[in-house]
């Protein structure tokens, strides 16, 4: 593995992140609430070592050919680095003073989990309460599919970070061209971002906070500017605006691009079917619950609340329109239940993702009818489409890999004395990208009471939840800096 | 009218064998001398030593002259060649037998129109279709489509005890104002005679009997002849050959519930990837153990179709001796097909055969439209189109002067199917299907000429 390479294109990634922080800067100014220099400075310095490394390791002559494996590096380090240097508006502003905790509120916007350890968003200052917006974003389609889509300089082999930073069990082009396909999906993202913005406007809301909304609701993020996050509009209307563009997020993208262009293919697609029907089905029994047990007295809010909340947490964006700790046992279950299933491939959602969990139990039944029919052959398919039964590994080594990392995270926060529902919902909301978990770390709650290590601990699985685990453990695997002989 | 048959395998012998009998100039070209020797020997046929694909050969059989050319040797690749020389020589009407799907599926690069061929004929495909007939309705021992499949020829052997033994035709047409039997009776075949019936002919206990009645009547015939009403709900199929693949896709899109079984692994994974709501199993043809297991003995229908004919005649046994009820069996030598009555089991396909029937269907188009030949007796239906100038145009059907060995079974007006009675009047524009024995079928396209 060539480092040099790898320094080079994060380099380049570096200087993206440092302009990126530009526009907070503006909004900085704008507002006056004086946390510009701060902003500002923290975006000199980005640019400063960024483009220093990329200068540094520049190589003359013809574009290097990028392997597989330096693809992970890249992809890997890139995000390590703009959870680092996205950190920086935090302390240099003063709104945070722990370095771990600013890291932790740095990476939990560009990996789109939405975890604050902000006790009080609303003293934040705009320009900061942008850029955590913002980050949520940029890294929602992903910071490298957004370079791939501008630059032509990742061109070649871009497709080995495309695939690394956008994994899901089943890629799909839309173009030849791999700068074709990061351009289209940026393109429905930035769409959908400006149609909720309209709509939130039109339905009252400032326009900071429409788009700062918007930003959160399309990357499944989760960061609000209201501490009581949706629940602070009494808007059904806002509300309902907000389900549907969470639910939008979380369907994969290709999708909406083909709806787009006139081929609308949501109903053939069984993903689509299993995840709307996953949504439905948990809302419905949230629903009923709540209305049994008296929590609600009406049929609507109840509906909506059940239908945002169970949308919310599958899609993984982690809003809240209700305090859902309060209500009946059964409805918190169907909740926790719903953080293992995580967004559609292809969406900006996270989590195991529904076509794994769909994958996984098509495979499951057809074990089950092995047992009927031993000398069966039996193949999996999503829709017509059979499956390859090296994806089907894959996927089920996947599954493994992710409930051993929650499962390795809830010990390490058990054993720095947390209690076990809030070791294990932290966890599983980190990983997963969702946000707010259940006990301490609840609707109503955030991370900001954690030490410096537990906030380290999460903010390592939230890397690696959204990098789907692989690409940043094969970081950690001795095969991976093996030197092999290079013939180039 | 000439007819070119490019190669004198089973398909390409069995159809030369057919026209020359109805009295076509049949000019058979044949690679192999030794076949070429042998079909001229055995046949009224004109014989040309060649490959069909190259153009002096083509010459030499003059298909200038040639109305059809009937390209059916085993090789896809030569008998598109040699249809598409044929249609730049003026040739009418040319046939090619094609079993690779990739040439005649839609996404083929060269259409079957840009080829220029009328007809490609697949007989995995055909044999595909007929078995499946066959499965459908046990009690059939013959199954032929008309007017789009709107009218079926249907032979089965009635029972003992059947509501129509022991009737004249005229007593069972009588009965025809009450619901009862109204098909028209195209032949009887009794102690291996055909016979085509008159008013007064007799339907006995054992006989054959082939009529032919509307589609959606069909379930009702075979309770008519004694059979108990059947319906197909599972049916298991011993070997995944490409008859054997045809045949599960056809029962899948019919909702029937399908398990194949397949020697060769990587078979049956591709058979699992085709197939999403069958149950393929990796294992033997006559693995008797597993037929069992897999409930051999609770399906309706049971098919052996692997590439084998002896593998499929010994599964066929297996799989009837625990129990299997409606077993049929693929038969590719035309010298086993004679055995399988003989042995107990219920029916034999045979591909190749299939093809022969489809292309036949085809070949008499124009004038006639529809001809079946069925397997075990002499006589043939065709279907004709009545034309302002027939001679049986506009008459009561009782005033024309039929020949014995025919009969008039149906005629499709428009959307209307008639079961005809004496005083029915033929229309131009009709189409009419007549039961003839070969010898009378110059005779009845006279009328219709």
């Amino acid at each position: 593995m060539s480092l040099r390479s790898v320094a080079n294109v994060v380099g380049v990634l570096q200087v993206f992140v440092a302009l990126a922080m530009l526009p907070a800067g503006a909004v900085a100014l704008g507002y006056g609430d004086g946390d510009a220099r701060g902003i500002l400075l923290a975006a000199g310095i980005t640019l400063v070592v960024g483009s220093g490394t990329y200068r540094l390791t520049k190589r003359a002559g013809a574009q290097k050919h990028l392997t597989s494996r330096e693809g992970f590096a890249i992809v890997t380090s890139a995000w390590a680095m703009a959870g680092v240097f996205g950190a920086l508006p935090f302390l240099l502003t003063g709104t945070i003073e722990s370095p771990a905790a600013a890291v932790f509120e740095s990476m939990s916007g560009f990996t789109t989990t939405g975890a604050s350890v902000f006790a009080d968003v609303e003293a934040l200052p705009h320009g900061i309460l942008f850029w955590r917006s913002l980050t949520h974003w940029l890294g929602g389609m992903g910071i490298i599919v957004l370079v791939i889509a501008v630059l032509p300089y990742l061109g070649v082999g871009g497709m080995q970070l495309f695939r690394a930073e956008v994994p899901g069990p089943t890629p799909e082009r839309l173009g030849p061209r791999i700068t074709q396909t990061a351009k289209l999906l940026w393109l429905v993202y930035f769409g959908l971002t400006v149609a909720e913005t309209v709509l939130f406007v039109l339905g009252g809301m400032t326009l900071f906070d429409a788009v700062n909304h918007s930003f959160a609701t399309l990357a499944t993020g989760g960061f609000s500017t209201k501490n009581a996050s949706l629940a602070a509009y009494d808007s059904a209307y806002i509300h309902w605006v907000t389900i549907v563009f969470m639910y939008l997020a979380g369907v994969n993208f290709s999708l909406h691009f083909k709806a787009a262009t006139g081929r609308p293919a949501y109903f053939r697609d069984q993903e689509w079917r299993f995840f709307t029907l996953i949504i439905a089905a948990g809302a419905a029994v949230i629903a009923a619950a709540n209305l049994w047990s008296g929590d609600y007295g009406a049929l609507e809010p109840a509906v909506r609340d059940a239908l945002f909340q169970s949308t919310s947490i599958t899609t993984t964006t982690g809003f809240v329109s209700a305090d859902y700790e309060l209500w009946v046992p059964g409805s918190q279950m169907v909740l926790f239940s719903l953080f293992f299933v995580g967004g559609m491939a292809g969406s900006t959602g996270g989590g195991i993702k529904t076509m794994r969990v769909l994958l996984l139990l098509k495979q499951t039944a057809n074990e089950l009818r092995k047992h009927l029919h031993p000398r069966a052959i039996l193949v999996t398919r999503v829709g017509q489409q059979p499956v390859k039964e090296d994806v089907l590994a894959n996927v089920v080594g996947f599954v493994i890999l992710y409930l051993l990392l929650c499962a390795g995270g809830a010990l390490l926060l058990g054993i720095m004395g947390n209690d076990p529902l809030t070791a294990i919902t932290g966890t599983l909301a980190t990983v997963g990208n969702v946000g707010p978990g259940f006990g301490l770390v609840g609707a109503a709650d955030h991370y900001g009471w954690m030490s410096g290590a537990e906030l380290s601990v999460l903010t390592f699985l939230m890397l690696a939840g959204r990098l789907e685990i692989y690409t940043v453990l094969l970081l950690f695997h001795p095969e991976t800096w093996k030197a092999r002989k290079s013939y180039h | 009218m000439r007819v070119v048959v490019v190669g004198a395998g089973e398909v390409g012998y069995h159809l030369a064998e057919r026209l020359s009998r109805e009295n076509q100039d049949v000019v058979l070209i044949e690679s192999d001398p030794e076949r070429a020797d042998f079909a001229g020997q055995q046949l009224d046929v004109m014989t040309v030593v060649g490959n069909g694909a190259s153009l002096p050969v083509l010459e030499k059989a003059q298909v200038k002259n040639a109305r059809i050319v009937l390209a059916v040797t085993s090789r896809d690749e030569v008998n598109l060649i040699a249809c598409l020389a044929a249609k730049r020589l003026g040739v009418e009407y040319t046939v090619a037998r094609i079993s690779n799907p990739e040439y005649y599926s839609r996404g083929s690069v060269l259409s079957r129109e840009q080829m220029g061929i009328d007809l490609m004929v697949n007989p995995e495909r055909e044999c595909a279709r007929e078995t499946f007939q066959l499965l459908k309705t046990p009690a059939f021992t013959d199954v032929a489509d008309f007017a789009d499949g709107r009218v079926q020829l249907i032979g089965l052997k009635v029972k003992k005890g059947a509501p129509v033994a022991g009737r004249t035709i005229a007593d069972l047409r009588a009965e025809e104002l009450a619901g009862g039997y109204h098909y028209v009776t195209a032949a009887i075949r009794r102690n291996g005679r055909t016979q085509i019936p008159t008013a007064d002919s007799t339907i006995e206990a054992g006989d054959h009997i082939y009529l032919l009645a509307p589609t959606n009547e069909i379930p009702d015939v075979p309770p008519l002849a004694g059979y108990d009403r059947f319906r197909l709900r599972r049916v298991m199929i011993a070997g995944g050959s490409q008859e054997g693949l045809f045949l599960a896709e056809l029962l899948e899109d019919n909702g029937i519930e399908c398990t194949v079984l397949d020697r060769d692994r990587r078979r049956c994974v591709e058979l699992a990837e085709r197939l999403p709501h069958s149950l393929v199993l990796h294992a033997d043809a006559t693995d008797l153990e597993l037929l069992e297991m897999e409930g051999v003995s609770g399906i309706d229908g049971f098919v052996a179709a692997t590439g084998n004919d002896e593998t499929n005649l010994l599964s066929s046994l297996l799989a009837k001796s625990v129990g299997a009820t409606n077993v049929v069996s693929l038969v590719h030598k035309f010298e086993y097909i004679r055995l399988v009555p003989r042995v107990g089991i219920d029916a034999s396909v045979s591909p190749r055969i299939a093809a022969v029937n489809a292309i036949l269907r085809y070949v008499r188009r124009g004038r006639v439209m529809t001809v079946a030949t069925l397997s075990g007796i002499d006589a043939e239906a065709i279907e004709f189109a009545v034309h302002a100038k027939s001679a049986i145009a506009n008459k009561a059907l009782r005033d024309v002067r039929f020949p014995k060995q025919g009969v008039v079974g149906t005629i499709l007006r428009g959307n209307e199917i008639i079961l005809p009675r004496g005083q029915d009047v033929v229309l131009p524009g009709d189409d009419v299907i007549v039961f003839a024995m070969p010898a009378a079928i110059p005779e009845v396209e006279k009328l219709f000429g």
